[in-house]
């Protein structure tokens, strides 16, 4: 006899609210643990002192001098600096753009009823990757190169969305191929870019801006891209459900009241969103949006109301983990981009060939 | 609930695939609809569904006109069951069955305990219940049919439109998913059906609406409109009708 109350949906509800607790505490240790290594290690409890010392600063100014700000003696103003400059943006990005990349891809493999999608189906990559270019090219500078990666690869999208539109045929299948076509004229003018551009410092700076990386965030870099994010991810989630229904025929969805055109076009605004966002402060960081989702849908299955959640905490661990590889294994940075691929594929390749399972 | 369709026509471009098909269905009833393939069948669902917008006639719900409901309105008093299919991703018996609740749930909120409560119900209904946390993948054809009853059960629509519902069933699976659906109807439910076998109909139909180039060919209880020449003409192959000791009617092909 099962417990009153306790139907296998409860105790599958249990599973992922645990699962969930779990990640949750593992990037919060990721966190801490990221501080704690690299050339200038800062304890938790450095950490938590700085925090503290940086939030009555804050509230002294705000209220006038009526709060006293403290200086720990646990920190150097060196630290602080590393801190609050370099250190912390850094972790903050690597949790938000893994967030975000998972995010995105779990939900173009929904909307395209595809589980082979990644975030950068429709080309949002190439366009961010030859907006980029031109800036890096033009010499216009590191804010510019963001700007300019972000705005390309909404106008790529965009572009997609307005090809798609008047072709004809099959509406997921028009969408698909247009964003083949348009990233296809992406990578040419970027190769052209890089053709033409000073093989000395501007080339060597587009290739490494597109093997990707988070090696020079800046605070005002997590502030701009901050917006979009959340934009973004708000709308994805309070959809999840209804991603659900996407996965099926359009038919079905419609008799079964979601307002199928609405809601495809409303999650695929979004992800894009979220991808611009992050491509434009990281540059190309493959295989976490198509892996992370991958993984999360083994552990709490295939319903985008646990899906995403789970994806958006597991993308973060997993960005951030690799993150910490990238600055601590060699004397020098390994661009991001490269590890996630070195990772992702063997692991993708693991993931498909452990169970006799369809994807 | 009583659906009525007025003088329904429908074309693909120059094609007429409909033509001033007219056909009413009750509460409780069984209606199937016999044709020949491509006679319009699956067009005519379509456009009872809010999929296809019909060139000409009407077609409404308890008096209400099809075109001025959304699509979520539409869906709270019409279901659809789907041939059973291979979706992308696997999702639980239960989950399947839950999405058929979406239409209930306003805005962009998500299913809560009393659209679970729904889907357990539907389940039972349809008999399904242990199957709730397989995967609608893992579980055989005729289980996944009843999956998708069951999910249009969750939508608490009134009328249930189903396109084949026992196609790629096999023998057994078609008389235990129709049976569940004639108990279904008998409870209220306005059930709506394409078959291809004038056995169902014999058996299953309160009434029968026979198509044939687009129009309709005849209209009424099986037992009376369902005759040895509109089968021959539906079909074209001889058959030979013949009752039995219960008083069933058996259609039987001639093989020459």
């Amino acid at each position: 006899m099962r417990r009153l109350g306790t139907t296998p949906e409860d105790e599958r509800r249990g599973l992922y609210t645990l699962i969930v607790l779990i990640l949750a505490g593992l990037v919060v240790a990721g966190v801490l643990v990221s501080f704690a290594l690299g050339r200038y290690p800062i304890s938790p409890r450095q950490l938590l002192a700085a925090l503290r010392d940086k939030a009555l600063e804050l509230l002294s100014a705000l209220t006038g001098g009526a709060v006293t700000a403290t200086k720990s003696d646990l920190v150097t103003d060196q630290m602080r600096s590393i801190l609050f400059n370099v250190r912390l943006p850094r972790v903050l990005l690597a949790c938000l753009v893994g967030c975000c990349l998972s995010a995105a891809g779990a939900s173009y493999q929904g909307v395209f009823q595809n589980p082979m999608a990644a975030p950068d189906i429709l080309g949002a990559s190439s366009g961010a990757a030859a907006g980029a270019a031109l800036a890096i090219l033009l010499e216009l500078g590191s804010r510019m190169v963001m700007v300019f990666a972000f705005a390309a690869s909404l106008i790529t999208i965009a572009l997609v969305m307005i090809v798609s539109r008047t072709a004809r045929g099959n509406r997921l299948l028009r969408i698909i191929l247009a964003g083949i076509m348009v990233s296809s004229l992406c990578n040419a003018l970027t190769s052209f870019i890089k053709l033409v551009a000073d093989p000395n410092n501007i080339l060597p700076e587009i290739t490494y801006w597109m093997m990707g990386s988070l090696a020079k965030t800046k605070p005002r870099e997590v502030l701009f891209v901050i917006v979009p994010m959340t934009l973004g991810i708000v709308p994805m989630l309070l959809l999840r459900w209804r991603i659900n229904l996407l996965t099926l025929s359009d038919s079905e969805a419609k008799t079964m009241g979601v307002n199928v055109g609405a809601v495809r076009i409303a999650v695929i605004i979004c992800a894009t969103l979220v991808t611009a966002a992050s491509v434009s402060v990281s540059g190309l960081i493959g295989w976490v949006g198509l892996v992370v989702p991958h993984l999360v849908r083994r552990l709490v299955g295939n319903n985008y109301r646990h899906l995403l959640p789970a994806s958006m905490l597991g993308g973060a661990l997993f960005l951030l983990i690799v993150d910490n590889v990238s600055r601590n294994l060699l004397l020098t940075e390994i661009p991001i981009g490269i590890l996630t691929s070195v990772i992702g594929a063997p692991f993708f390749i693991w993931l498909i060939t452990r169970r006799k399972e369809t994807i | 609930m009583k659906i009525d369709v007025r003088d329904l026509s429908f074309s693909y471009g120059e094609r007429r695939v409909l033509e001033g098909v007219s056909f009413d269905a009750r509460a409780g009833e069984m209606l199937c609809v016999l044709g020949p393939n491509g006679v319009g069948k699956s067009t005519l669902f379509n456009c009872l569904l809010g999929l296809a917008r019909p060139e000409a006639g009407e077609i409404s719900i308890d008096g209400q006109d099809l075109r001025s409901l959304g699509v979520r309105e539409l869906a709270q008093s019409m279901a659809f069951v789907p041939q059973s299919h291979a979706p992308t991703f696997n999702y639980s018996v239960f989950d399947m069955v839950l999405m058929g609740t979406t239409a209930r749930v306003g805005g962009v909120s998500s299913p809560g305990s009393r659209e679970a409560r729904s889907a357990e119900d539907a389940m039972e209904r349809v008999g399904i219940s242990s199957l709730r946390s397989r995967g609608y993948m893992q579980i055989s054809g005729g289980e996944r049919q009843l999956t998708l009853i069951a999910r249009a059960l969750a939508q608490q629509a009134s009328v249930v439109i189903m396109d084949e519902p026992t196609a790629n069933l096999d023998y057994g699976n078609q008389l235990r998913v129709l049976m569940r659906v004639k108990e279904l109807s008998r409870e209220g439910l306005t059930i709506i059906q394409s078959t291809h076998n004038p056995d169902h109909a014999f058996l299953f139909a309160d009434r029968v609406l026979a198509l044939l180039d687009g129009r309709v060919a005849a209209l009424g209880a099986p037992r009376e409109v369902v005759t040895q020449a509109l089968i021959e003409s539906l079909y074209g192959v001889r058959v030979t009708l013949s009752t039995d000791e219960n008083g069933t009617i058996c259609c039987r092909p001639q093989l020459t």
